[in-house]
């Protein structure tokens, strides 16, 4: 299989990890926007004023030659890019846009430390419990325990499933001023 | 011949007068690939559509109610209420729209273009009619009005009457397809604005935040148990030149906790621009304060 060059754009250091290594993962090689990519990868919108190729996730951007569901999984993702970067347009069946919605507040017990959002980017890298300890620098035991805490408040029951929850609150939930 | 005294062939004869009668009231604004939404006929020359589906484009073709296609600029839109106006050199006219009420259990009927200069209904009743409420992009709408009814992409846009002729306002999508109105005094508010500045006017920080737990250790010093935590700073905006990082936990703006968007969101109306604040924080381990200029937020 041929090994693309890839930028991925998010401006969530989460979705940008969790993306970063599907691309990563199916053999490309990821490069920042500025190296000259062959496909770009955007989270969202696509960069404003970007007009090469991009794979949009999530976004109702007409114009984006690839436009895939925020959820889209890892071989839907390689699929685009490599179907981009041969020059067709890739559109998923039946994309639904999120609409016109009131502003959520996140409930006061279900709030994440700050220590926790940095035990759940280690976790969207896919590290280990050790490689995070030793990140951190704090002990295994610790790192288990924001673990269960952060699966008790994201209603999560594996790593990969806190990841995905608390992307999606994110992306809800996150307001810009 | 009908039965002209039967309550359902006067229900059918009235929903057909009303929705002859608002003919005048839609125009269709043409997208690529043959495809179109509506647009609400607000004053002579003024369409109100719905900004969350209408492309980022400054000329739109109209479909007027007669048939014939006239060119309109768009100038103004503010995704914070889902309101974009486009406005047509060629004066077209626009029937005159009294405010209706909404009532829980009420019929509505909401109108859209045909795309051919005709009109296509929909019918159903008002589900929920509630208070003013904040929209995700911090934008006040009114009253929360709920339709339950299905709509057309290529509807949406369109005004949505009361059996009494009133206008309760423009149907758009709310989440998961929900049918919601955008009320007429939204509308009435919003559209001034939008013609004089093309924006409404608000205070801008230049940040992005998220509701965050206050780490244990700090509770006290805090004085509260969440702040809202920076995720990313714009470049050069008001927080970047107040020295404000990825990684602070705003606590309080001028002595208001930050803890809950909506709070945060009334602070930086219109009034709020220029104004010297100062910023609560938290930053590795201690609880600083520094002083933030609110800026005007540019068009999006």
């Amino acid at each position: 299989m041929e090994r693309l060059r890839v930028a991925v754009h998010s401006t969530d250091p989460l979705r940008r990890a969790a993306l970063t290594r599907v691309v990563s993962e199916a053999g490309h090689l990821v490069v920042e926007i500025e190296d000259a990519p062959e496909v770009i990868v955007a989270d969202g919108g696509k960069p404003p004023g970007e007009s090469r190729m991009v794979v949009a996730l999530g976004s109702a951007d007409e114009e984006a030659p690839g436009l895939l569901p925020r959820d889209a999984n890892a071989s839907q993702i390689d699929a685009a890019i490599r179907a981009v970067a041969a020059g067709l347009v890739v559109r998923f069946p039946g994309v639904r846009k999120a609409g016109f919605g009131a502003m959520r507040e996140t409930e006061a017990h279900a709030l994440l430390t700050p220590r926790e959002l940095e035990v759940l980017t280690a976790l969207a890298e896919g590290m280990t419990n050790k490689a995070i300890a030793r990140r951190l620098d704090i002990s295994l035991h610790t790192v288990k325990f924001h673990i269960e805490s952060l699966f008790r408040k994201l209603g999560a029951r594996t790593r990969t499933e806190a990841v995905a929850k608390a992307s999606e609150r994110r992306r809800r939930e996150t307001i810009v001023l | 011949m009908p039965d002209q005294t039967e309550p359902l062939s006067q229900l059918s004869g009235a929903l057909v007068a009303h929705t002859e009668a608002a003919k005048n009231a839609v125009v269709a604004i043409r997208l690529p690939h043959e495809r179109h939404i509506t647009g609400l006929m607000w004053r002579s020359g003024v369409v109100v559509a719905s900004e969350q589906s209408l492309p980022r484009k400054d000329e739109f073709e109209l479909v007027g109610p007669n048939g014939s296609v006239l060119t309109a600029e768009v100038v103004g839109r503010d995704p914070s209420t889902n309101i974009a106006i486009l406005k047509s050199g060629e004066s077209i006219s626009a029937p005159a729209l009294a405010s209706g009420e909404a009532r829980p259990g009420a019929i509505a009927l909401a109108i859209g273009a045909d795309g051919a200069g005709g009109v296509s209904a929909r019918l159903g009743i008002v589900n929920f009619a509630g208070p003013e409420w904040h929209s995700s992009r911090g934008g006040l709408v009114d009253r929360r009005i709920v339709l339950d009814m299905r709509l057309a992409h290529r509807e949406e846009g369109g005004p949505v009457f009361d059996v009494a002729g009133g206008c309760l306002g423009m149907s758009t999508f709310g989440p998961r397809d929900q049918v919601i109105v955008i009320p007429t005094a939204t509308i009435e508010r919003v559209v001034p604005q939008l013609l004089k500045d093309g924006h409404i006017p608000r205070g801008w920080l230049g940040v992005a935040l998220q509701a965050v737990a206050v780490p244990d250790a700090l509770r006290e010093t805090a004085g509260q148990s969440s702040g809202l935590m920076v995720m990313s700073v714009v470049e050069n905006g008001p927080a970047a030149q107040a020295g404000i990082v990825a990684g602070d936990i705003v606590l309080s703006v001028d002595g208001t906790p930050a803890h809950r968007f909506r709070k945060m969101a009334r602070l930086l109306g219109a009034d709020s621009i220029g104004r010297k604040t100062d910023i609560r924080l938290i930053r590795g381990g201690a609880v600083i304060t520094v002083q933030l200029t609110i800026a005007e937020r540019q068009a999006a």
